[in-house]
């Protein structure tokens, strides 16, 4: 299981350093589709939530605010790079800072509201993407001590040991821990019950991208086929 | 237990943190029971434990040798050809951890010296990227304490009146 079979045709690498970033077909797609979709968040405005009250003829507005606005647009945008990059990096260390961010900024853009089961349940969230970062660098630093490196274009080439799939394991739990899936999908759901709903989205989109590309790497280190 | 009931309990966001650390706590127990394995040529090599301490060296156990711009320090790299100037700022001190480095023999292995602090060994110059994530990471966390303090978003009561 090499990289050119998961992501078909590797169209070139950008070093920089010990990081190499590369560039297939699969990533390419997923990382042009973090970076528009960054861009169309950038530009677009959020909506408003209308409630009727009851027994009243009263109208319930929730806006988000000037500065709200501003605070989570910034850390959407930052969310959206950081999934970008995520998508391309060939460095197992690299990929873990890269979710950690991610998880850092998913929780932010939920703190700027005002409801206090969203930020309840973002508290929640925050527990586990802390939790989460044991297993994730702990992964990451097993794999570094069986294989001796942290560059996947080398990690490829090294027949997997029991030690290299505990380690992706452990990966896997820290990535299912920072982005919410199944069993821990509780405390995300809950954090999108409020008004602003681009910078919501990235959020969700954010997760799906990094689960799917997390699991290209565990391909790529634990080889099971 | 009905397999229904398990996953209405799973839909409460308080429980989740408990679930997550069972099932963490689960498998790292797993983990007593998996062969260790350990490559010898590692890439991010350190000296043997306590031969730097042996020898009186204030930097402990971070020294690398050279000097910032003149001569590379010593490490091994993954790709060498992508950073040719590798090992030329790695052993850059700040005049304050010059000083301190004066003063004391522990200088390494203080908390002033810990990775992000006054030795800052991380500066590798060949995984700068890392360097750059890691403190953005730091600013974004701060960006979010600032605001929230700013804004006062904990002072439910007021905003509801």
């Amino acid at each position: 299981m090499d990289i050119t079979t998961l992501g078909g045709q590797l169209l070139g690498i950008i070093p920089l350093g010990d990081i190499v970033l590369y560039v297939t077909t699969f990533n390419l797609f997923m990382f042009a589709a973090a970076l528009v979709f960054t861009v169309l968040i950038a530009m677009s405005k959020t909506e408003k939530q209308v409630e009727a009250e009851f027994g009243t003829l009263n109208d319930r507005e929730k806006k988000v605010g000037k500065d709200e606005f501003k605070v989570r647009r910034f850390l959407s945008i930052i969310c959206g790079l950081a999934t970008a990059g995520a998508m391309i990096t060939g460095d197992l260390f690299n990929f873990t800072l890269f979710v950690t961010l991610i998880g850092i900024v998913n929780i932010g853009i939920v703190s700027a509201v005002k409801e206090v089961d969203v930020l309840d349940s973002a508290f929640q969230y925050g527990i586990i993407a802390m939790l989460a970062t044991l297993p994730l660098f702990g992964g990451a630093a097993l794999i570094l001590a069986a294989t001796g490196t942290l560059s996947m274009f080398e990690i490829v080439n090294i027949p997997s040991t029991a030690m290299m799939i505990f380690g992706s394991i452990l990966l896997f739990i820290g990535v299912a821990g920072e982005s919410g899936v199944a069993p821990f999908f509780a405390t995300k759901a809950e954090m999108f019950r409020t008004a602003g709903s681009p910078f919501l989205v990235i959020i969700h989109l954010s997760s799906l991208l990094v689960i799917v590309r997390a699991i290209e790497v565990i391909l790529l280190i634990s080889k099971p086929f | 237990m009905k397999l229904g009931r398990l996953w209405n309990s799973l839909a409460t966001p308080k429980r989740i943190p408990k679930v997550f650390s069972i099932i963490l706590a689960v498998v790292l127990l797993a983990g007593f029971v998996v062969p260790l394995t350990y490559d010898v040529h590692q890439v991010y090599l350190k000296p043997a434990p306590q031969a730097q301490v042996n020898d009186q060296d204030p930097f402990a156990p971070y020294n690398r040798g050279g000097s910032p711009l003149e001569e590379p320090a010593t490490y091994i790299s993954q790709y060498p050809q992508f950073a040719q100037h590798q090992g030329m700022i790695t052993s850059y001190l700040s005049p304050i951890a010059i000083g301190v480095s004066e003063t004391t023999l522990y200088f390494g292995t203080s908390i002033l010296a810990s990775p992000g602090g006054v030795i800052d060994e991380i500066l590798y110059f060949s995984r700068g990227f890392d360097t750059i994530l890691e403190s953005s990471i730091m600013l974004m966390a701060s960006v979010i304490a600032t605001w929230v303090a700013l804004h006062f978003t904990m002072r439910r009561k007021e905003e509801e009146d």
